[in-house]
C-alpha cells in the first residue's frame, strides 16, 4: 500500500519534474507531465496513500493537486502567445512554471512543517523569477523584488514558527504536533500561541490577505500577464490547502485562540480588497484586488471551520482558479510588448473590435462578481452557507456586501467593452488556436459549475470527509 | 408526467437566443434576426395561453409542477410550478415581451442581433422568477435577470445609460444579497428541524420560525422586495433607469421587473413570516400610503414624459404593496389584479412615449402640443391607455384599485383615505399631462409634420387596448383563478396573526 502510494507520489511530482529535464522545454511536453499527474492523482483517489510519513496523498491534497493540474494546463496554452511576442526565454519559462508547479502540488500534499516549508520556497523561488522574468521592464523588476523581499521576509516568519513548534513539542509532523495541542488545548503554552501567529504571517502573506498583501498589486501588474494567471490562482491553491491542513486539522484544537486573528484578517480582506478595487484604472492591478477580496472569502470559509467550510474552500479554489485564469487570460491574449492592455480605456469599444473575447471576458468578471449562472456564484453561495451555519453571521453579511462592492469595478471593465465607443482596440493581435480553446475551456468550466454543480459539490465534500 | 411546460417556456427563449446566436450579425440580416426573435416570443405568449386554458382555476395548488433534484446534497431542486398568482404574471411577460420587441423595430438598428438574444433571456430568466419554488431557483433567476437588464439599458438606453444601468445593477444587488443570506438561514433553520437539507417553499411554508428570526428573514426578504418595487425611499433607481432605458427596456422593466418585488412579498415574505408581516405590515403600508402621494406628487412636475411615467408607476405600485399588507382577501386580490393592470397600462404608455420620442427626439412635454390635430389615431389610443391607468371605471385599473381599497377600508380605514386620495392625484397628472401634450395649438411646425401610426404600431396598441378593455369588462375572467390562490396566503396569514398580535405585545424590538 506504502509502495503503491510512494511510486504514485513520485511518480506525480517526478512527472512534472521532469519535463524541464529534457532539455526540450516546449509547452506540450509539461501538458504529458500534468496529464500523468493528473492521471496518478486519480488513481490514487481514495486509497489515502502516505510516503516517508511526510507526504500524503489523501483525497484534499488529491483535489488540490487537480486544481493545480488545471492551472497548470490553462497556464500553460495561455502563456505560449505571451511568450512569443514578449520575447521571454521559453525554455527558463516553461522549466520555471512546471518547479512552481511541483512545489505547489507538494505544498498541498505535504504531512511536515519542514517540508511545507521546502515546498513552499521551491514555488516561491520559481515564481520571483518568473515575475520578474522581463528584465527590461521596469514594472517587472519592481514587482519581482518587492515580492522578493517581502516574501523572504515572511518564510522567515513561517520559519520562525516552525522553529517555536518544534521547540515545544519536538517534531514537525503534523499529525503529532495535533495530538499534542489537543492533549493541552485547554490551556496552551504562550510560546504555542506564538508559533500559531508566525505560521499565520507567513500564510496570510502567500494567500495574500490584508495587512500582507502589499506585494500582490505590484507583482500582479509587472509580471507578464499570463504569469499572473498562473500565480494569482496556483500559489492562492496550493497556501490556502497548506493553510487548511495546518490550521483545520493539526491546530483544530487551538481554533478559540486564532479564530478572532483569522476573523479580523478575513474581515479587512474583504473589505480592503473590495474598496480599494474600486479605485483602480489598471484592469491588472482591479483583478489583484478583487483576488485580494477573494482571498477574504476564502478565508470566511476557514474561519468557519466546519464540513462546509472545508468544502466551500475547495469548490471555491477550483472555481476561482478557472474563472480567473480565464480574466487574465483574456487580457494575455490582449498584451504585446508594446502595449500591455492593461489601462481600463484599452477597453473601450472592445465588443466591436474583438465580440468573442469581450464576451468571454463579461463572463468571467461576472462570475468574478458572484452572478448566477455562473461558478462564481454557487462557490460564494458555498461558502456564505458555511459561515451562516457556523454563527459567523457578520462575517457572512459583510461578505455579500463587500461582493456588491466589487461587483462595481467588475462592471467598469464591462462598461468599457459594451458601452464605451472603441478606442484603439482594434490593433489587437491575433488569438492562437490552443489559448482560445483554453479561454473556451474554462469558460465552459464556469457555466459548468453554475449550472450543474451538483458533482463538483459533491467530490469537494468528500475530499475534506477523509482527513479531517 | 405529461409535457412540462413551464420548462419549455423557459427554455423556450434561451433556445431562440442561441439560436440568434447562429444567424450573422450585421444590417443585412436585422429583418431575420428581429423576425426569428419575434416568432420566438410569439410562441412563448401562445404557450402562456394554453397554460391559462389548461389552468384549474377552481384549485389553489401550484399545478404544471416539475421537480427535479439539482443540487441533491443541499436539497436544491429543480422545482417550478404555477398557482393563480403566478399564472397571470406569466402571461404578462409572454404579451409584453414580443409588443417590447416590435416596438424597437424602427429604433433599434445597432447591434439587433444582441439587442433580440438579451430581450430573450430577459423573458426566459422572467417567466423562471415566476415560476420557481425552490428558494435556491428563485435566487438564481432573480439575479440572473439583472444581466441583460443591464445591458439593455446600458448599450441601447439614452444619454446617462451607463450610469442609469449601473446604479439599477447595484441597487438591486445590494438588495437581494441579504436575501441571499436569509435563505441560507432558512434552509439550516429547516435542516435542524428535519434533519434535511431543502430549499422548496412548500416545505418552508411548513415550518415554524422562531419569532425574532421571522423579524430578520423578513426584513432582508423585504428589504430585497421593496428595492424591486421600488417602496419609497428606496426607488430612486428607477426614474433613472426607467428614463434611460430604451422603449423595449422600459417596457420590460416596467411591466414585469417591478412585479417581480410584489410577487416576491405575496409568495414568500408574508407567507413564509407570518408573524413578521404581521408585524411590520403597518410600516409597509404607511411607506406604500407615502410612495403612492410621494409619486404622485413628484409625477404631476415632470417635465419630462417618461419620468412622469415612471413616477406613476411608484405611486401605482404603492397601492399594491398596500393591498398586500392590508392581508385579507380582497387587498390581495386587488393587489394581484393591480399588477397585471398596471404592466399593461404602464407598459402602454411607456409604448405611447417610446413612440412620440421615436418621432419627435424628445420628451419633453413643453415640446408637444396639440396632437389631436396632428395624429388622431395615437391621441384616441393614448386617451385610452391614460384612463386606463387613472382608473376609469369600465377600464382594467378600476377594479384593481378598487379592491385595493376595499380591502385596506376593512383593515384600517385610515390607510384607505389617505391612499384615496392618490387616485385624485393620479388623475390630476395624468389628465394635465394628456392635455398639455395633445390639447391647444401646434406650437412647433416639428410637431405638425409628425405622422400617424403605422400598422406596426397598431399591432403593438391593440393588444394593449383590448387588454384594458377586456380586463375591465370582465374582471372575473382573471378573478377567478386569483382567488383560491391569494384565499390559501390569507389563510395563513390568518392564523398566524394572533400569536403575531401577542408578539407585538412582548417583542418590541427585533
Amino acid at each position: 500500500m506504502a509502495c503503491v502510494a510512494a511510486a504514485g507520489v513520485a511518480a506525480m511530482v517526478a512527472e512534472a519534474l521532469r519535463a524541464p529535464g529534457e532539455r526540450m522545454p516546449i509547452g506540450p511536453l509539461g501538458a504529458i507531465g500534468l496529464a500523468g499527474a493528473a492521471a496518478a492523482s486519480l488513481g490514487l483517489w481514495n486509497h489515502n496513500a502516505t510516503s516517508f510519513s511526510l507526504v500524503v496523498a489523501d483525497n484534499f491534497g488529491l483535489f488540490i493537486t487537480l486544481v493545480l493540474v488545471v492551472v497548470g494546463i490553462l497556464s500553460l496554452a495561455l502563456s505560449a502567445p505571451g511568450i512569443e511576442r514578449l520575447g521571454l526565454p521559453r525554455g527558463e519559462y516553461y522549466a520555471l512554471m512546471l518547479f512552481a508547479l511541483a512545489g505547489m502540488m507538494l505544498m498541498a500534499t505535504a504531512t511536515d512543517l519542514l517540508l511545507i516549508f521546502l515546498a513552499l520556497e521551491v514555488l516561491s523561488l520559481a515564481v520571483y523569477v518568473l515575475t520578474g522574468i522581463r528584465r527590461d521592464s521596469p514594472a517587472a523588476v519592481e514587482g519581482a523584488l518587492k515580492y522578493f523581499i517581502l516574501g523572504a521576509f515572511s518564510s522567515a516568519f513561517f520559519l520562525y514558527g516552525i522553529a517555536f513548534t518544534y521547540g515545544l513539542t519536538g517534531t514537525t509532523r503534523l499529525d503529532r504536533i495535533g495530538t499534542l495541542m489537543a492533549g493541552q488545548a485547554m490551556s496552551p503554552a504562550p510560546l504555542q500561541l506564538v508559533a500559531v501567529g508566525l505560521l499565520l504571517v507567513g500564510f496570510a502573506f502567500k494567500v495574500s490577505a490584508i495587512p500582507f498583501h502589499m506585494w500582490t498589486p505590484d507583482a500582479y501588474e509587472g509580471a507578464p500577464t499570463a504569469v499572473t494567471a498562473f500565480m494569482s490562482t496556483g500559489v492562492k491553491a496550493a497556501a490556502f490547502a497548506a493553510f487548511a491542513r495546518v490550521f483545520l486539522s493539526t491546530f483544530e484544537p487551538l481554533h478559540p485562540y486564532w479564530r478572532p486573528l483569522v476573523w479580523t484578517i478575513a474581515l479587512a480582506t474583504m473589505v480592503g480588497g473590495a474598496v480599494v478595487g474600486i479605485a483602480q484604472t489598471n484592469v491588472k492591478r482591479m483583478l489583484a484586488y478583487s483576488s485580494i477580496a477573494h482571498a477574504g472569502y476564502l478565508l470566511v470559509a476557514l474561519v468557519s471551520a466546519n464540513d462546509l467550510g472545508k468544502g466551500a474552500m475547495l469548490f471555491y479554489l477550483l472555481t476561482y482558479a478557472v474563472t480567473n485564469l480565464g480574466a487574465f487570460g483574456v487580457i494575455a491574449l490582449l498584451e504585446t510588448a508594446e502595449r500591455p492592455f492593461d489601462q481600463m480605456s484599452d477597453y473601450a469599444g472592445l465588443w466591436t473590435a474583438r465580440p468573442a473575447l469581450a464576451a468571454l471576458m463579461t463572463m468571467f468578471l461576472l462570475s468574478l462578481g458572484g452572478f448566477p449562472p455562473f461558478g462564481g456564484f454557487v462557490a460564494k453561495w458555498y461558502v456564505f452557507s458555511a459561515a451562516v451555519k457556523a454563527g459567523e453571521t457578520t462575517l457572512a453579511i459583510v461578505g455579500v456586501l463587500t461582493s456588491v462592492v466589487a461587483v462595481f469595478f467588475y462592471l467598469r471593465v464591462v462598461v468599457m467593452m459594451y458601452m464605451t465607443p472603441a478606442g484603439r482596440s482594434s490593433d489587437a493581435p491575433a488569438v492562437p488556436a490552443i489559448a482560445g480553446a483554453a479561454l473556451v475551456a474554462s469558460a465552459l468550466a464556469v457555466l459548468y459549475l453554475g449550472l450543474l454543480p451538483a458533482r463538483v459539490l459533491d467530490w469537494a465534500a468528500a475530499s475534506i470527509s477523509t482527513i479531517f | 408526467m405529461s409535457f412540462p411546460v413551464l420548462s419549455s417556456l423557459i427554455a423556450l427563449p434561451i433556445v431562440g437566443a442561441l439560436l440568434l446566436l447562429v444567424v450573422r450579425d450585421g444590417d443585412r440580416h436585422e429583418e431575420v434576426i428581429r423576425r426569428i426573435a419575434l416568432v420566438v416570443s410569439g410562441l412563448v405568449f401562445a404557450e402562456t395561453l394554453l397554460l391559462w386554458a389548461e389552468f384549474d382555476a377552481a384549485s389553489a395548488e401550484f399545478q404544471f409542477v416539475e421537480r427535479y433534484a439539482w443540487i441533491p446534497s443541499f436539497g436544491i431542486s429543480y422545482a417550478v410550478g404555477v398557482d393563480g398568482i403566478s399564472l397571470f404574471l406569466i402571461a404578462l411577460t409572454g404579451v409584453l415581451t414580443p409588443l417590447a420587441l416590435l416596438s424597437s423595430w424602427e429604433s433599434v438598428h445597432t447591434r439587433t442581433r444582441a439587442f433580440c438574444m438579451f430581450v430573450l433571456l430577459l423573458e426566459s430568466a422572467m417567466i423562471g422568477v415566476f415560476v420557481s419554488l425552490d428558494l435556491f431557483l428563485f435566487y438564481v433567476f432573480w439575479d440572473a435577470m439583472l444581466i441583460p437588464m443591464y445591458f439593455l439599458i446600458g448599450i441601447w438606453g439614452y444619454e446617462r445609460r451607463v450610469y442609469a444601468a449601473i446604479k439599477f445593477m447595484l441597487y438591486t444587488m445590494a438588495g437581494s444579497v441579504l436575501m441571499l443570506l436569509a435563505i441560507v438561514g432558512l434552509a439550516w433553520l429547516h435542516y435542524g428541524a428535519t434533519g434535511r437539507y431543502s430549499f422548496d417553499v412548500l416545505e418552508m411554508y411548513a415550518l415554524t420560525v422562531p419569532t425574532n428570526l421571522q423579524f430578520w428573514f423578513f426584513l432582508a426578504f423585504a428589504l430585497a422586495f421593496a428595492i424591486k418595487v421600488p417602496l419609497v425611499p428606496f426607488h430612486t433607481w428607477l426614474p433613472d433607469a426607467h428614463v434611460e432605458a430604451p422603449t423595449a427596456g422600459s417596457v420590460i422593466l416596467a411591466g414585469v421587473l417591478l412585479k417581480m418585488g410584489t410577487y416576491g412579498l405575496v409568495r414568500f415574505a408574508f407567507p413564509l413570516f407570518p408573524m413578521a408581516a404581521t408585524f411590520f405590515a403597518p410600516y409597509l403600508a404607511t411607506l406604500a400610503v407615502v410612495g403612492i402621494i410621494y409619486g404622485a406628487l413628484v409625477a404631476m412636475v415632470q417635465p419630462d414624459l417618461k419620468k412622469l411615467v415612471a413616477y406613476s408607476s411608484v405611486s401605482h405600485l404603492g397601492f399594491v404593496v398596500l393591498g398586500i399588507a392590508a392581508m385579507n382577501t380582497q387587498g390581495l386580490q386587488g393587489a394581484v389584479y393591480q399588477m397585471l393592470n398596471h404592466g399593461v397600462s404602464t407598459g402602454g404608455l411607456f409604448l405611447i412615449v417610446g413612440m412620440l420620442s421615436d418621432r419627435r427626439h424628445t420628451r419633453a412635454i413643453a415640446d408637444f402640443g396639440g396632437l389631436k390635430a396632428v395624429t388622431p389615431r395615437l391621441v384616441a389610443v393614448f386617451l385610452i391607455v391614460t384612463l386606463s391607468s387613472i382608473g376609469l371605471p369600465g377600464l382594467n385599473g378600476f377594479v384593481g384599485e378598487f379592491l385595493i381599497l376595499l380591502g385596506a377600508f376593512t383593515w384600517d380605514p385610515r390607510f384607505a383615505v389617505c391612499a384615496a386620495t392618490g387616485v385624485i392625484l393620479s388623475a390630476v397628472y395624468m389628465l394635465w399631462m394628456f392635455q398639455r401634450v395633445n390639447y391647444g395649438p401646434v406650437t412647433d411646425e416639428k410637431t405638425a409634420a409628425l405622422a400617424d401610426l403605422q400598422p406596426r404600431e397598431w399591432a403593438v396598441l391593440v393588444p394593449i387596448v383590448v387588454l384594458v378593455v377586456l380586463m375591465g369588462v370582465a374582471p372575473n375572467l382573471f378573478l377567478r383563478p386569483i382567488e383560491p390562490s391569494v384565499q390559501r396566503i390569507v389563510d395563513r396569514l390568518q392564523e398566524a396573526a394572533p400569536a403575531a398580535i401577542q408578539a407585538r405585545d412582548h417583542v418590541f424590538i427585533p
